[in-house]
């Protein structure tokens, strides 16, 4: 039986950032690491009743975020090219 | 189907969200271990064994056969499962009080009898199950639940510095690495070539990784990287002190 969790996708400048309330514990060790320091706590509650994370437009879709989030609940899909040459030409 | 969190294929998603704390470093080590487990695709001969202590509470972690042992005797009963089918890869996981502790005769009798097993070992420097006791890898001045004034190195000695101590009894053939939840890749590769070493049945294979506790450090996200970044680095030095395919290199 696979489980699906829900997401909750912000659609950002560089790419889709996606939590899922029902992994993230709130331990805040994503804010941390944040190269950007874009990610604060939201209003969305995780799944021990503390405030989950979100992302603003700062992000730069580096994945940083996800790879330190214990618990998975952090997935980020980086935007194809297109929008990075975009970019580049303005 | 909608975006689904980027969890490792052996992972089992029913019993996700996991039973550690918010930000405890085994999630993590564990994640770097089930990635590493599904790029050699050998999900279905892996048995994971795990102590008692926190480590335990990943007995329903991964789609893996599983074991769960008395205190500290992991090691001894992922010996005996590998001698009886040599097929299988066998994962000992364990906290630093079921290894360095309560287990370091098995870690040390196994490793001087370079048995083909893995060991993998998250090193929090307390007994966070019991509620952050002093454990043989406190380090000097370092505040635990047993240790209220920090620990006196006159009195109850220097950490134990595990990795040094099984590279220096493990034969030719043993991998040893100490990695770090800080530096994610690095710990992957790391288990990944413990694993290989097993699978080529070279030797025994050792990977220590420190981990956080935020619980029973008392410590915000913050102050969590910074002990694993900066202090723990001053005993716990992070790097391979035993790897065979280093010195087939030399050799050529």
């Amino acid at each position: 039986m696979a489980v699906e969790f829900k997401p909750r996708t912000l659609e950002l400048d560089k790419g889709q950032w996606t939590l899922f309330p029902g992994l993230c514990k709130g331990c805040g060790l994503c804010i941390e690491k944040c190269p950007k320091k874009c990610i604060a706590w939201a209003k969305v509650l995780g799944i021990y009743g503390t405030p989950s994370v979100e992302a603003n437009n700062d992000c730069i879709a580096c994945g940083i975020c996800q790879t330190v989030c214990p618990d998975c609940a952090i997935n980020v899909i980086k935007n194809k090219a297109e929008g990075n040459s975009k970019s580049a030409i303005s | 189907m909608t975006v689904q969190p980027a969890m490792p294929k052996c992972w089992r998603p029913e019993s996700k969200p996991h039973k550690f704390c918010p930000g405890c470093g085994h999630g993590l080590v564990l994640k770097a271990l089930g990635e590493a487990i599904d790029e050699l695709g050998i999900q279905d001969r892996v048995v994971f064994g795990c102590d008692i202590g926190c480590s335990l509470l990943a007995w329903d972690f991964f789609n893996v056969d599983s074991i769960q042992t008395h205190h500290g005797r992991t090691t001894p009963v992922m010996v005996g499962i590998k001698r009886a089918n040599p097929d299988l890869i066998c994962i000992a996981y364990m906290g630093d009080g079921g290894g360095y502790a309560i287990g370091s005769q098995h870690l040390v009798n196994s490793a001087s009898r370079n048995e083909k097993i893995t060991v993998l070992l998250a090193l929090n420097t307390v007994y966070a199950m019991t509620g952050g006791q002093m454990a043989p890898t406190t380090m000097p001045d370092q505040k635990a639940e047993t240790s209220p004034y920090g620990r006196d190195p006159e009195e109850s000695g220097y950490p134990t510095q595990g990795p040094e101590m099984v590279a220096a009894i493990a034969r030719e053939g043993s991998y040893v690495a100490r990695g770090t939840t800080v530096n994610m890749r690095q710990l992957k590769s790391y288990i990944k070539k413990a694993l290989e070493n097993q699978m080529e049945g070279n030797g025994f294979s050792f990977v220590e990784a420190l981990a956080g506790c935020p619980t029973n450090w008392r410590t915000n996200a913050e102050k969590t990287w910074n002990f694993l970044q900066k202090d723990m680095p001053k005993y716990f030095k992070v790097g391979e002190l035993k790897d065979p395919g280093a010195n087939e290199k030399e050799g050529q």
